[in-house]
């Protein structure tokens, strides 16, 4: 595609946001840079605009604004935040592709703050009852956008939902972003993937704690 | 947001509120900076454009990379390549902003759930088709029939408006003249009116 698509990140001043704004550079994009901090978004964009030199990006003046502006929206933010933002944005975003990230996990990472047959994304979808939102990046790490590829292999990033056109979309922005998109279903197949994600954060957290009982050795299993 | 677009709407079919938040589900309302396109050529149209606020324009490009405008849309008005958008084959046109604008956007899937969906709007549409048809009739009579100097003073009378806002050379190629052509016709005019 010659038309350049505008993307807002929100929250693009943080651990996803600012690695996924870096790695969407390279693509046929123009990039709105949402922060709430201004010095911290004009630091992401002076690195940018050092490390990519024919990155189309700016910092947008609101939330409001740069959702108006683009066609793509990716909420980069905790989760405790998507539903201020939602009524922030509700009027602005009918028919656009909102991607969330979020893993909706206590601060404590001990268990979820959804219920069982429930998402924060379908939560999302329903405050935004207009919008094509759809999930993905959720069970990526930020570290992970640095080496995408290990032994030849592009890491898997899996999306989910309802509307096809805006489910390829979101797979070619995926491809660019240097991972392997990997449809999984309809936006109830996001319940899966944040229920996955908790897992690997607890398998995570596991290792942590391994690390630091045995040195560098530790077991995963049990 | 959407207040001249329906305002538009209703000076052709009337419709209530229930009926204008169905139709306002399914258009995206979109901000687009001076010279950002919304449209390249060889990408395919999937989408009509509204303008609320700005203007934009549509041209293609010659073989020597010359614009030829085909269009200029202010408030008001829509614009496409409806060639690339009925085909589904790839454009020729490229739609860009003139000023910073407010747009809405109907996707080609949004129009043809609505054409299906709402009856109004299946006649708004054969409305707005039809005002297109006439326009393009009287464009093709008088790009074949007009002097340039009677081209010239034609848009000038019609689209003043427009005129203001846009620079000399984009006047010259929506006309198809030379910018020095355009710049003579003006003179002679400006001559004989002192
Ligand atoms: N980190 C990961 O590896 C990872 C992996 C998968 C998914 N996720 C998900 O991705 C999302 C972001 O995680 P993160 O680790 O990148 O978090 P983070 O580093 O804390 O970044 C959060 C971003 O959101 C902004 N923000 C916070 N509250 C806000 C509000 N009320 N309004 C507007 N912006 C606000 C922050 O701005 P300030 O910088 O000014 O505070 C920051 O830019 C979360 O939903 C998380 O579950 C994270």
């Amino acid at each position: 595609m010659r038309t350049k698509q505008h993307i807002a990140i929100i929250g693009a001043t943080g651990s996803m946001g600012s690695a996924i704004s870096k790695s969407l550079c390279r693509g046929n994009y123009r990039l709105l840079l949402c922060g709430q901090d201004t010095k911290k978004t004009e630091k992401l964009l002076a690195e940018i605009r050092r490390d990519y030199h024919n990155a189309d990006v700016t910092i947008a003046p609101c939330i409001k604004e740069a959702s108006w502006e683009a066609e793509i929206i990716i909420l980069a933010v905790p989760c405790c935040t998507e539903k201020e933002i939602a009524e922030r944005i509700r009027k602005v975003v009918n028919q656009k592709i909102i991607i969330s990230l979020t893993n909706p996990v206590h601060k404590d990472l001990k268990s979820m703050v959804t219920d069982v047959n429930s998402s924060a994304t379908e939560a999302l979808q329903q405050l935004l009852p207009y919008a094509k939102v759809i999930k993905a990046f959720c069970t990526t790490f930020a570290a992970d956008f640095e080496t995408p590829v290990i032994d030849g292999n592009r890491f898997d990033a899996f999306i989910a939902g309802n509307d096809t056109e805006a489910l390829e979309n979101v797979s070619e922005l995926i491809s660019c972003s240097g991972f392997n998109p990997v449809i999984v279903g309809d936006l109830s197949a996001s319940q899966t993937l944040e229920r996955m994600q908790f897992l690997l954060i607890q398998l995570d957290l596991k290792m942590i704690m391994a690390e630091k009982q045995a040195g560098k050795s530790y077991i995963i299993n049990s | 947001m959407y207040r001249v677009y329906f305002e538009n709407f209703r000076q052709k079919v009337a419709l209530t509120e229930e009926e204008q938040e169905l139709i306002q589900a399914h258009l995206m309302t979109r901000k687009i900076r001076k010279k950002l396109y919304i449209l390249r050529e060889k990408d395919i149209c999937k989408f009509v454009v509204f303008v609320e606020k700005g203007l934009l324009k549509s041209y293609s490009t010659g073989e020597n990379g010359a614009e030829h405008i085909i269009q200029f849309a202010p408030e008001n008005q829509f614009i496409l390549d409806i060639y690339s958008f009925l085909t589904g084959e790839q454009a020729t046109y490229n739609i860009q902003a003139v000023e910073d604008s407010e747009l809405i956007i109907i996707s080609k899937s949004s129009h043809e759930t609505l054409l299906k969906k709402s009856h109004k709007y299946e006649t708004f549409v054969r409305i707005l088709v039809t005002d297109a048809y006439i326009e393009l009739q009287q464009r093709l009579n008088a790009n074949i029939s007009l002097h340039p100097d009677e081209l010239y003073i034609a848009f000038m009378h019609k689209y003043a408006h427009i005129a203001q806002r846009v620079p000399q050379h984009m006047i010259a190629s929506y006309l198809g003249l030379a910018p020095e052509t355009l710049s003579r016709i003006r003179r002679k005019i400006a001559g004989r009116n002192s």
